[in-house]
């Protein structure tokens, strides 16, 4: 069934030929562009235009086009080399057989991400030669290594795209090579421990370390420990095509992130410290890791969205069936990257105000203030559609309609949730207005709903509920839960770790509370007790998780869900949500360890009540199987609204991170003296951005369009082949 | 198929056509289209282009019904909290400065040092949270400066160009400052101190406080920016005479480099990087030799700083001279 459904992209020497010119395009102009410009950040700047046009809309729109095809690019191997290692794993072609498909979907996008790449490159050093010019001349190393790189990422894309099936033997290789590869693995994984326990390498801050240890070193080296046969050497291949795509990434991070808080150099822009201070500057990892989930969440929609596309114009209910559970899994993918993304945006902005307070300013109360709000309006709504998605998908689950009560309450949680993320702190009023409620320019009511303690805590709670949608959907068909204790000491093993893990994480962060002193954030000696009741709650929340193991080794599962899920509801959103206020009016500067403590519970409880709710329904009883296909077509239009209110927020959040430098091209240090040297309205941001969505959409519609008359004309030329076999045989 | 692409492209116009009414609203809600400022004449006119485009002052100062910012305070006539607009609040304000400081303020005084050295008055129930106007990313010069105090003084006020150009004693002062601080690459002097407090006070002596490893940095600004840019950069570049850097070696081995504070006949005494003094008898040592290519001041320094912070340190140091002769 699955063959006659797949999208078989043509592997033809043309096209080919093509994809590697366009890789070329990039490489080459890279290299003509280390070679003819070096410049200093304060030599007076040179602006350019091509046919009259607004250079800065110019770069904007290409760069965006750029992130977007890059984005898919960098997306959809991460999701797709984990499905195939479910496929692996669980001997299910099915998976692999999607894994297939989604990858397939790359092969076109990659050359048109090189062809924009090469473009907006080109643009770049003719429309503002001068900041090219110096920042060429400062990353000329780093430039030459991201060139590099592409060969790396082309190769790897194609050996595993096009050695799918030369590579699908499961049969064991012999035990002394698989051994090699292990100990290869181990070595590597070592490596890594004593990377990550600051034993070696170059000294840097915390968070790349993590960055480099978890995305580079650790995928490695369990991609060569796992390997024994030749299907575990293409995931390999697979899990290597995205370190580089990850490197890629970071590589460009930095610059991005050297334009808003340059470092190592001095205040004519000239390197004074090293090129690894440049590289790794205050934003480029925080950067790093906010894109690497947004890429993720990103990849899952728009490759859900192609499902939803195939699933409106299926014509057999066999090809609806498929492209339903491709949409789902999707969907799945992108809720699992968008649960840690408002946490990766905090840590960010975070570190944006560490590093400028005028910009930290700008961005949530200065020009970007209202943007925030439209921001708040995409986020909010693209929960709100995923969770619908899911409700949507339990009309296809016999015996789901149990579990229909809870719907209006985890509507009504996120719409209230949602009003609140959306309230400003303060509104225009006239002096008026002003009198009228009672002289303050804030509403008395409303005024705490605009503060952080109330949106991070209702930002937590929309995650809780889409959790519980999801657990909800999960046990739709399931008579009941199964015993735990007869499922052998696995269960008792991974419940185990995986409460370890949670209390390890937030034990951890109490015990660092409790070792803090109110001096190290600049507070007096009697704020330590705000400091203490932090901590307190937070091993509060470990002896819930250890009771919560206890109970699910028990056999009363669902009663230890239910438990740590009120536990961490209470305590991330009302304790904390409270507690916040009062820590904003007394310890302003703890504000943040709250915001970390909210997440490491959260976190903590979804890897928890995950764990258990994996072996509590392992091979339950069903009432029925899932009816795949059996979805509404208003369904895939949420599917597709995901898809385009994300592009949306890709542009809107893009047009944040760069416009916070203001008028400089490298904040501080390179002003930007051009013509276009303002921030533009929300109303011109909604232009361009909505204008790189349609330019994306529909290159997108047409790229799909293409690869599904090349698949009709691979079906038809074996369905002849397989007639002309026929006859022979006859 | 195909129908089914029609559609879907039908629904993708009606999620932009939103989006972009969306924006249109916000941009109409909050005051329409901003424009890049040109060079701006020292007159209310261009000062208000600063005050509500590059010099972001609306981001925290709302003026009478004008903005949204409620972080600082309102600088037009608002509510019951602000019965005055500032050019007239300022002549107030210019009283309560004169009693506080002993000094005869101005209203022009007032508004020039509110712009210049924001947490000299903090109004009452606000926090000091001003960011320095002539340090980036703002980066306001002088004249720009000038434009926005011409502007707040229109408010109510009486205009007087002539004090805005010319003012007196307070004013010059902080004029000074900003000029220091603008050659300086543009600065925050009072982040400067503090930096210069955590990274230099232990070997420097400014001000008479500190440790005297290093010259005394009290007149530093006589040597100009790219002498004390270098300095810190490339601190074994030009060393100061009488700051050069010793290497003894005992004939037991043992190595002390320093800087050299007195030779006798029988003695030397170094005083090293930490701060300690020590005393050597030349009978002891195998050999004392001058070190050209060497600083006892730090060559990583810049690791510990970052451009912003190494920026407010010369800032700081800029101010020097100035500081000597006005401030203090």
């Amino acid at each position: 069934m699955l063959s006659s459904v797949n999208l078989k992209v043509p592997f033809t020497s043309k096209s080919l030929s093509w994809k590697i010119k366009s890789g070329l395009i990039v490489i080459i102009t890279m290299f003509l562009c280390l070679a003819a410009f070096e410049a200093i950040a304060q030599e007076a700047n040179e602006y350019r235009q091509i046919m009259d046009l607004d250079s800065r809309k110019v770069i904007w729109l290409l760069a965006q086009l750029h992130l977007f095809f890059g984005a898919f690019v960098l997306g959809v191997p991460l999701f797709a080399v984990i499905i195939e290692i479910v496929g692996w794993r669980s001997n299910d072609n099915k998976y692999d057989a999607l894994a297939y498909e989604f990858t397939s979907l790359l092969s076109v996008a990659y050359a048109t991400t090189a062809a924009f790449g090469g473009l907006l490159a080109f643009a770049l050093f003719t429309l503002y030669p001068t900041f090219m010019g110096y920042l060429a001349g400062t990353f000329k190393d780093v430039m030459f290594y991201y060139a590099l790189l592409f060969f790396g990422e082309t190769f790897a894309l194609y050996l595993y795209y096009y050695g799918w099936h030369w590579l699908k033997d499961k049969k064991p290789f012999s035990p002394s090579l698989t051994m090699i590869f292990r100990t290869l693995g181990g070595a590597v994984l070592l490596f890594g421990a004593a990377f990550f326990f600051h034993g070696l390498g170059l000294e840097m801050r915390g968070d790349t370390r993590a960055f480099i240890t978890f995305l580079y070193i650790a995928p490695t080296g369990i991609g060569l420990y796992i390997i024994r046969d030749r299907k575990s050497v293409h995931i390999f291949i697979g899990i290597m095509l995205n370190v580089v795509g990850t490197a890629i990434m970071q590589l460009a991070n930095s610059w991005a992130g050297f334009m808003m808080s340059p470092a190592g150099v001095d205040e004519a822009g000239v390197l004074t410290g090293s090129l690894w201070q440049a590289f790794e500057n205050v934003l480029a990892t925080p950067i790093a890791i906010h894109r690497m989930l947004g890429n993720l969440a990103f990849g899952g929609l728009v490759a859900g969205s192609y499902a939803a596309v195939k699933f409106i114009g299926a014509k057999t209910p066999e090809q609806k069936a498929h492209y339903d559970w491709m949409g789902y899994v999707s969907n799945f993918v992108a809720i699992a990257a968008l649960i840690p993304l408002p946490f990766a945006g905090y840590y960010l902005g975070r570190e944006v105000y560490s590093n400028s307070a005028v910009m930290g300013n700008n961005m949530m109360g200065g020009d970007f203030s209202w943007t925030f709000i439209i921001q708040a309006m995409l986020v909010g709504s693209l929960f709100i559609i995923s969770n619908y998605y899911l409700w949507s998908g339990m009309t296809r689950i016999p015996g789901s309609e149990r579990y229909y009560k809870f719907i209006k309450y985890i509507l009504g949680a996120l719409i209230l949730s949602f009003a609140i993320w959306l309230t400003p702190h303060n509104l225009p009023l006239t002096g008026q207005e002003v009198g009228d409620i009672g002289g303050s320019q804030y509403h008395p009511t409303l005024k705490f709903m605009g503060l952080m303690p109330a949106k991070n805590a209702v930002v937590n709670l929309i995650i809780l509920s889409t959790f519980f949608s999801f657990l909800l959907y999960r046990r739709g068909n399931k008579v009941d839960s199964v015993s735990i204790m007869a499922q052998g000491r696995l269960a008792k093993i991974v419940i185990s770790l995986a409460g370890l893990a949670a209390v390890g994480m937030v034990g951890q962060y109490g015990l660092n509370l409790l070792s803090m002193s109110p001096s190290d954030l600049d507070l007096p000696a009697d704020r330590g007790k705000y400091f203490d009741i932090l901590a307190y709650l937070l091993f509060f929340e470990c002896a819930a998780a250890v009771v919560t193991v206890i109970l699910a080794l028990r056999d009363k599962g669902k009663l230890a869900q239910g438990l740590y899920l009120a536990v961490t509801a209470f305590s991330v959103v009302i304790f904390l949500g409270v507690f916040g206020f009062v820590v904003m009016e007394k310890a302003s500067p703890l504000l943040r360890n709250v915001a970390v403590s909210q997440f490491i519970q959260l976190i903590s409880c979804l890897i928890l009540v995950s764990t258990i709710d994996a072996f509590l329904f392992r091979g339950s009883k069903i009432i029925g199987p899932l009816k795949w296909g059996q979805m509404t077509i208003r369904s895939q239009y949420a599917l597709l609204l995901l898809t385009f209110i994300i592009t949306l927020n890709m542009g809107l959040m893009g047009f944040i991170r760069s416009g916070l430098r203001g008028d400089w091209h490298i904040f501080g240090i390179m002003r930007d003296t051009s013509q276009w040297s303002y921030t533009p309205s929300n109303f011109v941001m909604t232009q361009q951005v909505g204008l790189a969505v349609l330019i994306f959409m529909v290159s997108l519609a047409f790229m799909f369009w293409l690869g599904s008359i090349a698949a009709k004309g691979y079906a038809e030329k074996d369905q002849r082949l397989e007639q002309e076999n026929a006859g022979n045989t006859e | 198929m195909n129908n089914a692409i029609g559609k879907v492209f039908l629904f993708l116009l009606l999620v932009l056509g939103t989006f972009l009414l969306i924006g249109n609203t916000v941009t109409n809600l909050t005051g329409g289209e901003k424009k890049a400022s040109g060079k701006v004449e020292i007159s209310p006119e261009g000062g208000e282009s600063i005050f509500w485009g590059k010099g972001r002052c609306f981001t925290c100062h709302s003026l009478g019904d004008e903005g949204s910012a409620v972080r600082c305070p309102n600088l037009g006539q608002f509510g019951e909290k602000f019965l005055m607009p500032i050019g007239e609040r300022a002549s107030e304000r210019a009283i309560e400065r004169s009693e506080k400081t002993g000094k005869h303020y101005t209203a022009t005084d007032y508004l020039i040092e509110s712009l210049a050295k924001p947490d000299a008055y903090i109004v009452d129930g606000y926090k000091n949270e001003m960011a320095i106007v002539y340090a980036p990313p703002i980066s306001l010069n002088l004249d720009e400066i000038k434009a926005v105090i011409s502007y707040l003084q229109s408010q109510g006020g009486d205009m007087d160009m002539d004090a805005i150009n010319n003012p007196g004693e307070i004013g010059q002062k902080y004029y000074a400052r900003i000029e220091a601080a603008t050659a300086a690459g543009g600065g925050d002097p009072g982040n400067g101190e503090e930096m210069y407090i955590d990274n230099c006070i232990d070997c420097h002596i400014l001000k008479g406080e500190g440790d005297e490893v290093g010259p005394d940095l009290s007149n530093i600004s006589q040597k100009g920016l790219k002498f004390i840019s270098e300095s810190i950069l490339f601190p074994a570049k030009k060393i100061t005479e009488g700051y050069e850097t010793y290497i003894a070696i005992e004939k037991d081995g043992r190595k002390h480099v320093g800087v050299k504070t007195s030779e006798t006949a029988t003695e030397v005494e170094l005083i090293k990087a930490t701060g300690e003094a020590i005393t050597l008898l030349k009978g002891e040592l195998k050999e004392i030799t001058l070190d050209k290519g060497a600083s006892l001041m730090p060559v990583d320094l810049t690791e510990a700083l970052t451009v912003k912070d190494y920026q407010d340190i010369l800032a700081y140091l800029m101010m020097q001279k100035q500081a000597a002769d006005g401030e203090r």
